[in-house]
């Protein structure tokens, strides 16, 4: 980090001023309808706009042994719906959004479920588009050919996922590190295979209702047509229902011995897949701020983090590494990772493994966290800059329950973050005898059958 | 059947879309040249603060000659390892000080190299990009780590991964002569032999002024970046450059197969036809447009033919894909690319793909499906605005390509004038065996322990 010395030298960095004629544009938080919460932010100057909802209706709910219910019961909106004028064919529904020059797609992910409507503002098209989502969201067919067929083509993506050493990483660690916590369940061929058509009903009439729902809307309308949208899109829905049963917390990653902690899998790629991580935070939290600082100079910040530094710059070992947090509405966790050929993954682990320890141990360096927030407050409008990063913000802010002014005092809170918060906080939360490891491939090698 | 709703929605959306165009603003884009042959493109848009900066070289894997395969890449990467005044990581550091977000793209046709920034810094990254244009120094000890790096970039993108180990061996089969047939990464021991010295003659060579074009998009005045590019990137010297033989790809002469063996679960097929590309002049030719519309007729959306037939109805396949792109500067493939459904073999899956173009080339395209997807092209024409850097790389990839800026909205209209015939007519004379190379990936047991796997 020497030569960031010489970059103060020469002045070329301004901390923390923007002066810009462009002021954030106001999240507007409308009325909650049918229990739903609703956010718009006005943007003219494209004729266009994009809708989300998300809904509380995550794989994390998935029942035991169904894992990948979630995902079935939010694609296959998709595909059949009941209208009001009779049943439209996932084939027709394909043609109507394709002629009405919109795109409609939704998804289940850990926590929720989201579906995004990008639409021309046109009043006719966008209406359109709108009552079709609704229809989507309210009313989904539910066919039993095609839920076969969809889940013969994900056991099919299944098996040959589990042929790669990158998914066979991902679903061992997230096994590890949430345990037996829903969120470390993931779909097998066997769960797959037991999803059925009333499990589809039962998750859709379940979770898929007006107070498990947030509607967030970015660009070319007003007010009251934003309501109005919201209105189409949520008539048919429910506005409550049963009492669901809340998740069990997610407990802090115990500390354990290595043998205990780590875990090698043989597999015969010409590179090893190494994870490395634990729980975190959720993203309310108020070290949110020390955390993304710290991990900009760990493993975040591009070309410039200590561990692309250690692990790249000065060894040659990975192509890619990287740390990150990833805080949900609830706790979320820190993960690390790269991937090198297998006769240095020793080597690359204990290098990874030494730059994070270090950086717990010792914190950023008073010249680091200056560059970090140089970066992170010079390249705010970078984070706002268009239709689509703005509709991520909101619906960030809208689904974390975070306040309304989030973006207004960002680099504010940025430019807060002391040196003792960063390694305060990176203490509290990480600690390197309690991290999982996951190496994919590396020593053990499988002797040829 | 479809019902009223339907018949109604198609009156009264299918009849309007022109006027979706005329009601947007029209982009101000400007052109600039310097006397030292660097050509400047600015498109202003003002929605928010911030800027995308591209240089572009006409430089890629294509230019590259056989035993150095790989170096533009390799040089992609040493371009960041320091220059005269700037000493290695200091490029990056630099960039991220004042906020930038940062990267570079090998392709076969050109190098990019780019950062996003708020205005006011914009200065700052432009004098840093112009210096490496003439001042890049770095030394063997840097090279020696960084090809390195680029080798086990090719593990994880290429020697891992079957479908690119597929199409690898694809292009190598389907071109005899063209620099095409050669992966952008470059082959393993091309790598394992590349030499410092190679990366510097590289450099040498096609880092020019006269061989590069600058891009700028966003909240900028076009005057005031015109002497900001001349003030850095205005002393940079032209030199000749290399002659670019044209190496032009024999007519192929009958059908070619290959098959690769890798570590997969499913058989995958790829089917690829030689076919025109547009070529710079001759913007009114027909058939590279009906050559992108057939694409789309066959899998521009949800319930587009093949994955309509193929996926849905037949389910031979799992996954299906068509790729084109008549923009290029080397000879192009139509391209079909598919996932074998499970107990399906190769033979049922080009069966079923050869009887949906048959029905096609006898039958043609509906009116109907032709309008929807202009109507498609036509909202994506709004859609691509809200993103600045994706305006710069649509210039950028144009003007790499032989094109101007100015060429890409003519594209647009001759796209909606092309008819169900000319589609038809594309598919009859092109998608036929003669020009056919067929790749064929054929799935061996990776040795993992799959049971612990299970819950």
């Amino acid at each position: 980090m020497h030569t960031l010395q010489k970059v103060f030298a020469t002045g070329l960095l301004s901390l923390g001023l923007i002066h810009s004629a462009h002021a954030i544009l106001p999240i507007e938080k409308l009325d909650p309808y049918k229990g739903a919460k609703v956010y718009l932010v006005q943007t003219k100057t494209l004729p266009m706009v994009d809708i989300e909802i998300s809904i509380d209706a995550g794989d994390r709910y998935d029942p035991s042994g169904k894992s990948g219910l979630a995902d079935m019961t939010a694609a296959l909106m998709s595909y059949g719906v009941r209208g009001d004028k009779g049943i439209l064919t996932e084939a027709q529904m394909a043609d109507e959004i394709a002629d009405l020059g919109a795109n409609i797609g939704i998804s289940a992910g850990g926590e929720r479920a989201v579906m995004r409507i990008r639409s021309l503002s046109r009043k006719d098209l966008r209406d359109r588009a709108v009552q079709l989502a609704a229809t989507m969201l309210s009313s989904p067919l539910y066919d039993a050919k095609i839920l076969e067929r969809e889940k013969q083509r994900s056991i099919t993506n299944l098996l040959e996922a589990q042929t790669k050493p990158e998914f066979t990483l991902e679903r061992r660690f997230k096994k590890m590190v949430y345990g037996n916590n829903p969120l470390g369940d993931s779909p097998t061929v066997k769960s797959v295979g037991a999803v059925n058509v009333a499990d589809l009903q039962q998750f859709h009439k379940t979770f898929y209702r007006g107070d498990r729902m947030i509607v967030s809307i970015v660009g070319d309308v007003s007010r009251s047509q934003a309501e109005e949208i919201v209105q189409g899109l949520l008539q048919k829905i429910p506005a409550s229902g049963a009492a669901i049963a809340p998740l069990p917390p997610l407990p802090r990653s115990p500390v354990e011995p290595f043998s205990e902690r780590e875990i090698q899998i043989p597999f015969d790629s010409q590179q090893a897949h190494i994870a490395m991580g634990m729980t975190a935070i959720p993203r309310n939290n108020p070290d949110f701020f020390p955390l993304l600082v710290g991990n900009y100079i760990l493993g975040g910040g591009g070309f410039v983090s200590r561990l692309m530094s250690e692990v790249r710059e000065n060894r040659g070992l990975a192509y890619s590494v990287f740390s990150y947090f990833a805080p949900g509405k609830d706790t979320g966790i820190f993960q690390a990772g790269l991937q090198t050929k297998n006769e240095q993954a020793a080597i690359a682990l204990e290098v990874m493994s030494s730059t994070i320890a270090n950086f717990i141990a010792q914190g950023p360096s008073p010249s680091e966290l200056m560059a970090a927030k140089s970066n992170l407050v010079n390249g705010f409008p970078l984070r706002i800059d268009n239709n689509r990063k703005l509709l991520d913000n909101v619906s960030s802010i809208a689904w974390n329950e975070l306040p309304i002014d989030t973006l207004d005092v960002w680099t504010k809170q940025v430019e807060a973050v002391t040196l003792e918060q960063v390694k305060t906080a990176f203490q509290k939360y990480l600690a390197m005898d309690r991290m999982k490891i996951v190496v994919v491939g590396a020593q053990n090698k499988v002797a040829p059958q | 059947m479809r019902s009223n709703l339907l018949r109604i929605s198609f009156i009264l959306f299918l009849f309007a879309p022109l006027s979706w165009a005329a009601s947007t603003q029209p982009v101000d884009t400007h052109e600039f040249k310097l006397s030292n042959g660097l050509k400047l493109i600015v498109r202003e848009d003002h929605r928010a603060p911030t800027v995308a900066h591209m240089v572009w070289y006409r430089a890629g894997s294509m230019d590259e000659t056989n035993g150095r395969t790989g170096v533009a890449h390799v040089l992609e990467h040493m371009m960041f390892k320091g220059t005269h005044q700037v000493k290695t990581g200091e490029f990056s550091r630099l960039v991220a000080a004042v906020g930038g977000r940062e990267n570079a793209f090998t392709s076969r046709d050109y190098t990019a190299y780019f950062q996003q920034i708020e205005k006011s810094k914009l200065e700052d990254v432009i004098k840093l990009e112009a210096d490496r244009m003439s001042n890049l120094d770095f030394d063997d000890a840097e090279f020696a780590k960084e090809i390195q790096v680029i080798m086990e970039e090719r593990r994880l993108r290429t020697e891992d991964n079957p479908s690119s180990l597929l199409n690898e061996s694809l292009m190598a089969t389907a071109f005899m002569s063209s620099p095409y047939r050669h992966p952008v990464i470059g082959w393993m021991n091309d790598l394992v032999n590349m030499k410092a010295a190679d990366a510097r003659d590289w450099y040498r060579s096609w880092y020019a002024p006269n061989n590069a074009t600058v891009v700028i998009s966003g909240d900028v005045d076009p005057q005031q970046i015109y002497k900001l590019i001349q003030k850095y990137y205005g002393p940079a010297v032209a030199h000749e450059l290399p002659v670019r033989k044209p190496q032009v790809e024999p007519p192929q002469k009958g059908l070619k197969q290959v098959q690769v063996k890798a570590a997969a679960d499913n058989a995958q097929l790829s089917m690829a036809w030689k076919v025109p590309r547009l070529e710079p002049g001759k913007l009114d030719d027909p058939e590279p447009y009906a050559l992108e519309l057939l694409t789309a007729v066959l899998d521009g959306y949800d319930n587009a033919r093949l994955n309509r037939v193929l996926v849905k109805q037949e389910k031979v396949v799992n996954d299906i894909g068509v790729g084109y792109d008549m923009v290029s500067r080397g000879p192009e493939l139509f391209l079909i690319g598919a996932t074998l459904a499970k107990g399906k073999t190769i033979d049922q899956a080009q069966a079923s793909i050869r009887k949906a173009l048959e029905e096609l080339k006898q039958k043609g395209v509906l009116e109907s499906e032709l309008k929807r997807i202009k109507v498609r092209i036509l909202s994506e024409q709004i859609y691509k605005r809200d993103s600045i850097f994706g305006q710069a790389m649509e210039i950028g990839t144009n003007e790499m390509a032989g094109f101007s800026w100015k060429d890409i909205d003519y594209m647009l209209e001759k796209m909606q004038s092309i008819t169900p015939a000319q589609v038809q007519a594309v598919a009859k004379k092109y998608l036929v065996d003669e020009g056919l190379t067929i790749a064929v990936l054929d799935p061996q047991p990776r040795k993992v322990e799959v049971a612990k796997e299970g819950k």
